[in-house]
């Protein structure tokens, strides 16, 4: 088991390439073989073109960097305020019961909730407007985050806070040198999850109202059968998702160092 | 005397449905954007009465639910099996890695359109769409799951005499199970979301159709209703894979 764990990275990366390799090859093939037509899968070198051709002269009035930036703001626009909200209310909500008791119930209530499900509403009371989408991004991460803040409070170790409170420190220094520290693992961990979710949100979003962003575009090449602008799209999706998920990851690992270190 | 826990929620609560009797029944706000909880109560018996545009309710609950369970049911399994593989052999993992960790991070709404043009706007597309999501998520938490199997629990049962079925079976598979089951909660949240999703932007019957469509008509009331529905749809189906975990997995933790 140990060993297997320790696929080194080059292994992993030089067989992740053949595998990806060989797979771009086989659907270029069958798309030149005409074995599906072209206009249901467009062949890799149409995604290229696509990609070549929409970075040049945009798309119906929109230039690709555009939607894709649109797309990232929207997103991080609901992310960072439900980061700012959420994790001051959750560490509060953790550190006292009856605060916790007055919100919780509504908090847990939401969690779960698929976000699209209440959309309609916030069109109805905010207009198809970039309104309603960040409220829209701001309600789906903010559950997430507010619960992994007091679950971090909860978690701290009582005994790390007898140690403290023994050595003198005030609440204020409780709360600083102690209670966040320890808590901010789990912090992060929702955040990555929130971030996660909310980017799932924007895309869904962007397909049922927007006029522009990554999403919109996607459904607008569908509707003119434009599949290899579709594919380009969903790509595209995929690596500025996953480059985000990666930029938190790795804000997690430099700063909060002391993670799994008890 | 401290007040108990309770009694702020208790508050709460009471202070919440005060607000919004009193915010609605002052005509503070039109009832076409916040009907009043008495509205509210009306469209819920109306629409399990009556249905909703000429089709019982329990039709538009009942087809979600079946994508629902036929999505995740598929992609859960062969999931599972995959990532069972991807855990257990090595040149299977590097091969099969990077499409899963490209597809769970990917929308799924986004890829939806293509399922759409490929597989109509019928079921299948929406069932390979749950089918997607649920897949990269089972196939992640079972390959985590063989990885963190204990190499003592192996070694023991090496030492002991049993051939590698056996201890994939009896060692390998156990151990792995409670991580399997919490890749399966995250899946069917997962799966339950984008339906909700799917149903909104491209279909015709479903839960999540209903709201949507009962908005685009401004009735409020039914699209409160139907939110609340969902909401205990998504508790129950969250609930009964707790339940299974609890009775399948009873040594998790041990």
């Amino acid at each position: 088991m140990d060993r297997r764990l320790q696929n080194s990275g080059l292994v992993l990366r030089i067989g992740g390439a053949l595998s990806v390799g060989a797979f771009v090859l086989a659907w270029q093939i069958i798309s030149t073989s005409g074995l599906i037509s072209t206009v249901l899968l467009p062949s890799p070198l149409a995604v290229i073109e696509a990609l070549v051709r929409v970075s040049e002269n945009g798309y119906r009035g929109t230039t690709l960097l555009g939607d894709a930036l649109v797309t990232s703001a929207r997103c991080l626009a609901g992310f960072a305020l439900a980061t700012i909200v959420g994790v001051p209310f959750g560490l509060a909500m953790g550190s006292s019961k009856r605060l916790a008791a007055s919100f919780n119930y509504i908090i847990q209530f939401l969690r779960p909730l698929p976000p699209l499900s209440y959309m309609i509403l916030l069109i109805l009371w905010f207009g198809a407007s970039e309104m309603s989408k960040v409220v829209l991004l701001f309600l789906t991460a903010f559950p997430i985050i507010v619960s992994a803040a007091m679950a971090g409070v909860r978690n701290v170790q009582g005994r790390r806070l007898q140690a403290a409170r023994m050595l003198g420190a005030s609440q204020h220094q409780i709360f600083w040198h102690v209670t966040l520290p320890s808590s901010l693992p789990l912090i992060f961990t929702g955040l990555k999850i929130a971030f996660a979710a909310a980017f799932q949100t924007v895309v869904a979003a962007e397909l049922l109202t927007a006029q522009s962003g990554l999403g919109w575009m996607v459904l607008s090449a569908s509707k003119y059968l434009q599949n290899a602008l579709v594919i380009l799209g969903v790509i595209l999706l995929g690596l500025i998702g996953m480059t985000f998920s990666r930029l938190l990851h790795a804000a997690d690992l430099r700063f909060i160092h002391w993670r799994g270190i008890d | 005397m401290r007040a108990p826990p309770w009694l702020f929620t208790l508050v709460s609560i009471v202070a919440i449905i005060a607000l919004w009797v009193g915010v609605t029944a002052a005509g503070l706000v039109s009832p076409l954007f916040l009907p009043s909880p008495a509205q509210v109560w009306s469209g819920a018996v109306d629409l399990f009465e009556t249905g909703y545009n000429g089709t019982s309710l329990l039709h538009h609950i009942g087809i979600s639910l079946v994508r629902v369970l036929a999505g995740f049911g598929t992609g859960a399994v062969v999931g599972t099996m995959v990532g069972l593989a991807m855990g257990s052999w090595r040149g299977f993992n590097v091969a099969v890695e990077p499409y899963i960790e490209f597809l769970r991070p990917l929308p799924q709404l986004g890829y939806l359109v293509l399922l759409i043009i490929w597989f109509g706007i019928g079921e299948t597309s929406k069932i390979v769409l749950l089918f997607l999501t649920a897949l990269p998520v089972a196939a992640v938490a079972a390959r985590d799951g063989v990885l963190s199997v204990p190499a003592q629990r192996i070694r023991a049962a090496r030492m002991l005499g049993a051939n590698p079925r056996q201890i994939f079976f009896r060692v390998v598979l156990p151990s792995a199970l409670p991580e399997i089951f919490i890749g399966m909660r995250l899946a069917i949240g997962l799966v339950y979301a984008t339906l909700i999703a799917a149903e909104i932007l491209a279909g015709s019957d479903g839960i999540g159709w209903v709201v949507f469509n009962a908005g685009q008509f401004l009735r409020a009331d039914y699209v409160f209703v139907g939110v609340i529905i969902i909401g205990l749809m998504g508790l129950i189906l969250d609930r009964t894979l707790v339940l299974a975990e609890r009775r399948i997995v009873h040594w998790a933790g041990r």
